[in-house]
């Protein structure tokens, strides 16, 4: 596999120069609060002269340059290893056919002085900081090749082995201006509009507004006037802040496949410009995320499931930004090379999981209707309470309905399709040959009525793919036809 | 429909779940008393906490004694475990990354271990507690020597 490298890749190599300007910019940045304090107690004890702010400067400055001086990364025999640290010395290394994923990501800085830095997925299920392969940073040109050399060696096939074929990049989907449409309907803007409303319920609610008596008609109709252009404004400024953060984000998103790899290009960002490369082989199905609000505006996101990669590196492995669904399930189409599993009628879950929709969303606002309902009566508490949990049975009735039509899983030609939720509802698509375990749970609840919440285990994504409150002879069903050497062993 | 697993854990399990739920039931029995005594709280809230508590003492050992069970074939590990809400787990060999034997604090004391498989999804590991020490280190051989056995990169 080395082969396909050219020569001269052996030596260590260090970071691009122009990261001397960087680093200690960087971390003066980091040392600010610090310095700051350092400024005051100099001013403080004065008369010897201006030593502590030339030490508070210089300190992170040459800590920034000895960074770069002791930092070297070099690819050699299949290998890709980082060696950095002054005092400590860590030495990093990972198998170039282990990597799942390549990203670069440009700040406003490093875009200035056309850099990027890069950093390598390999799906290690460390947190620390200190063991991510990241090379910050290389000339934008040397990052574009060394992502181009690293998932090629990565590529699992031998077809790919030849490094002097041109890349053919085929754009799949491009950012549209009218899906910022979208952006204030994203769970993020969604929250928003929630706090607003809390909040101005509370400032209504201390200023008087929802009592009765002292009732003089102008002060009633200038507070309603207030209270409307109010919320207008709120709303609109939320819708702003929503699009700012989509534009931010997903400016001139594009997603490109390049065939002779056979890898995924992902590119986005307005001031610090991302771009997320992932290995075709790596990917073992897709993630259509349909919350509420999306769902009203005819809208979804799409995610691939990658093996190696954990949920806390999500974002990497987002395909499409919240988009029309057409887009959507062209896309994931195109990923998964298959329409069949999109296209497939979901099974319902059957009369018994619809009731237990119906009983976890009720159970609670009932209770608190009941025991409100005991207040009044017994305890002379003013019957407006009972708003309340009125209002919480109708939220909880349109939640058990939409989350009762949500349910549905489905098996055609070697792809598990699962769906369920409501505010955040999520469509799954996965190759069953990426399913590495089968988990079957039932609570005490869920035996009585026979039935079970099926899950299918796997490497990448969320760990874990379920389909809730199957009748259970159907969920068995599924995971024998799915794997039937593996499941018709225990059948009995 | 699919079968239980074939083998029982050890019946000395029993007891160990049995101490378990004795220690965290005087610690929360503790609580709710030293609350009650301390803070004049009601003592019926203490008298429903504590029959609660010896029932889960006296209720969960057997009831899960009854629940777990396990089996490994030549392809693949079945595991049942849990009592009110029931888990049960099938993993083929080929998929299996580490087997892990462990001898908790309290196992140890009668003499129990437990056998924990991976694999590569953090969703999927099988644990099989309360086997009998000499059996769990057997059966950690074997499933050692199974999972080699079989190629792949396991995800």
């Amino acid at each position: 596999m080395t082969d396909v490298l050219p020569t001269g890749q052996e030596d260590w190599q260090r970071l691009d120069r122009r990261m001397l300007l960087v680093h200690p910019i960087k971390e003066v940045g980091r040392f600010f609060p610090a310095l700051i304090g350092v400024f005051i107690a100099g001013s403080q004890t004065g008369g010897d002269g201006p030593w502590f702010e030339i030490v508070g400067v210089a300190l992170p400055i040459a800590y920034g340059v000895l960074r770069f001086y002791t930092t070297r990364y070099r690819i050699a025999d299949g290998r890709i290893e980082l060696r950095r640290g002054l005092l400590t010395k860590h030495v990093l290394s990972t198998q170039l056919d282990r990597v799942r994923t390549v990203d670069l990501t440009s700040s406003p800085i490093h875009r200035i002085l056309g850099l990027t830095t890069v950093r390598i997925g390999t799906g290690t299920a460390s947190t620390k900081g200190e063991d991510q392969l990241d090379l910050d940073s290389l000339p934008t040109a040397g990052a574009q090749q060394l992502r181009y050399q690293l998932l090629h060696a990565a590529g699992t096939s031998g077809e790919r082995a030849d490094a002097s074929a041109p890349l053919v990049a085929r754009t799949v989907v491009r950012f549209d201006p009218s899906w910022l449409r979208f952006a204030p309907l994203t769970s993020a803007g969604l929250v928003s509009f929630a706090a607003i409303a809390g909040v101005t319920s509370q400032i209504l609610n201390g200023v008087g507004f929802f009592d009765q008596g002292h009732d003089i008609p102008g002060l009633k109709a200038a507070l309603w006037l207030t209270v409307t252009v109010g919320i207008v404004l709120g709303l609109a400024s939320v819708s702003a802040l929503a699009i700012v953060g989509y534009l931010l984000t997903n400016w001139d998103f594009s997603l490109t496949h390049t065939s002779t790899d056979g890898s995924w290009h992902l590119r986005r960002g307005l001031l610090t410009t991302r771009e997320t490369s992932m290995d075709d082989g790596r990917v073992r199905g897709v993630a259509v995320g349909e919350p509420l609000g999306l769902r009203l505006g005819r809208g979804a996101r799409l995610s691939a499931i990658v093996t190696g990669l954990d949920k806390k590196q999500q974002g990497t492995t987002l395909l499409v930004p919240p988009a029309p669904r057409q887009v959507v399930d062209r896309v994931a189409a195109e990923v998964i090379g298959t329409t069949t599993p999109l296209e497939a009628v979901l099974t319902s879950h059957g009369p018994a999981a619809i009731r237990r929709r119906w009983i976890r969303a009720l159970a609670l606002p009932l209770l608190l209707l009941v025991g409100i309902g005991a207040l009044i009566v017994f305890d002379d508490a003013s019957a407006w309470w009972l708003l309340l949990p009125l209002l919480g049975v109708a939220v909880g009735a349109g939640l058990a309905v939409d989350r009762a039509r949500s349910l549905g899983h489905a098996l055609v030609d070697g792809w598990l399709v699962v769906r369920s939720g409501s505010l955040v509802r999520r469509r799954e698509l996965l190759q069953t040959d990426g399913v590495i375990g089968w988990n079957l749970r039932s609570t005490y609840f869920q035996r009585r009525v026979g039935l079970t919440t099926l899950v299918a285990t796997t490497a990448g994504g969320s760990q874990s793919y379920a389909a809730l409150d199957v009748p259970e002879a159907r969920a068995i069903e599924v995971a024998r036809l799915a794997q039937p050497q593996l499941i018709e062993q225990f059948l009995g | 429909m699919l079968r239980e697993p074939a083998e029982r854990v050890s019946p000395r399990a029993r007891w160990m779940w049995t101490l378990g739920a004795v220690i965290r039931s005087l610690v929360l029995g503790g609580l709710v008393g030293a609350w009650v005594v301390a803070g004049d709280g009601p003592v019926a809230v203490l008298i429903v906490v504590l029959v609660v508590l010896v029932g889960y003492v006296i209720v969960m050992p057997q009831w899960r004694f009854r629940v777990h069970r396990w089996e490994a074939t030549q392809t693949a590990v079945y595991t049942q475990t849990g009592w009110w809400a029931r888990e049960q787990r099938i993993a083929p060999m080929s998929r299996i990354q580490t087997v892990d034997y462990v001898e908790g604090p309290v196992a140890r004391l009668f003499g129990l271990a437990s056998v924990t498989v991976t694999t590569a999804s953090a969703a999927g590991a099988l644990a099989i507690e309360g086997l009998d020490k000499d059996r769990a280190r057997v059966l950690t051989d074997e499933l050692t020597t199974r999972a080699d056995s079989v190629a792949g990169d396991a995800t």
